[in-house]
């Protein structure tokens, strides 16, 4: 599991694909939000799913890499 | 190393991303304001903070003073004067008013609605408020908002169009004189920001549109039954 921080020089490939990840979700969460007229309650928490999700996959597929 | 160099460019370019989110939040970022539609790229908002400060964003700018090419339906119908929504009509005096109210992100280049001669362009007003259209408070003899009228004499009678200013919008130019001669659909003046404009139109023409309709300078036919020359 520590080569999901740091692995031979360089940041693991867990960490840097769910900082990547994270960060295009914050900000394609911003534009659908701007573009489609949704309350925000509703909003928060489907992003916050397909967040969950997406960070589940990711682990999921370092978990399996490790094997 | 090449990696982790890669990595860090990387993440430096998304929290710049992020930055830029930041610094411009609750307004869109210059990241994703292309996919945006006109009112959600420049919110009202926005637009008015502006008008407080003085300063524009320069695509803002750009978009606003946009002149597109229209081209004008064939025949004799009147066409609309300026881009916008129709927000009233009445007869008064013998005259059918036409009023127009144009938003931030419509394009502000008006356009005659008929061929003819320009007989004269009169300056009116004394104020700038909102709500110049409502009321037709642009007839009343004081506390007017600051407008143009063009009067325009055809064939079929006159008509004239008034372009009138608002509280964000405090200049109007006006690109045709008295004795010129006009085609139909040829640009006559510009606002700028958000105003109204109202076609004036003798009682006997038809109107073709109602209050809440879109329509669009130089190519939406609005009203009817004035006899012109081509």
């Amino acid at each position: 599991m520590n080569e999901f921080f740091w692995v031979s020089g360089h940041i693991g490939g867990g960490l840097f694909t769910l900082a990547i990840f994270t960060g295009i979700w914050w900000l394609l969460s911003d534009l659908v939000w701007r573009l489609r007229n949704i309350r925000i309650s509703r909003f928060l928490i489907v992003m916050s799913i397909g967040w969950t999700i997406g960070v589940g996959l990711i682990l999921l597929g370092v978990h399996l890499d490790y094997l | 190393m090449a990696v982790l160099v890669v990595q860090i460019v990387i993440l430096c370019l998304l929290v710049s991303a992020g930055v830029l989110w930041a610094l411009y939040f609750p307004y869109p970022s210059p990241l994703i304001r292309r996919w945006l539609p006109p009112r959600k790229r420049w919110p009202e908002n926005q637009i008015r903070s502006w008008l407080k400060s003085g300063g524009f964003q320069r695509s803002f700018l750009d978009y606003f003073n946009r002149d597109p090419e229209r081209q004008a339906l064939p025949g004799t119908s009147l066409l609309a004067p300026a881009d916008g929504r129709v927000s009233g009509t009445d007869v008064r005096d013998g005259v059918c008013y036409l009023v127009i109210a144009l938003s931030f992100w419509d394009m502000h280049v008006q356009r005659s609605p008929t061929s003819g001669k320009v007989l004269r362009v009169e300056a009116h007003g004394d104020g700038f408020m909102d709500g110049e259209g409502q009321e037709f408070s642009f007839l009343r003899e004081k506390t007017c908002p600051v407008q143009k009228r063009l009067v325009i004499v055809t064939d079929g009678g006159q008509v004239a169009v008034r372009l009138i200013t608002s509280l964000a919008a405090r200049r109007i130019d006006t690109w045709v004189r008295g004795g010129e001669s006009v085609g139909r659909g040829q640009r006559i003046g510009r606002i700028l920001l958000g105003s109204t404009v109202v076609l004036e139109l003798p009682a006997t023409t038809k109107l073709l549109v109602r209050t809440g309709d879109r329509v669009w300078a130089g190519e939406t036919a609005v009203a009817e039954g004035l006899t012109v020359d081509e």
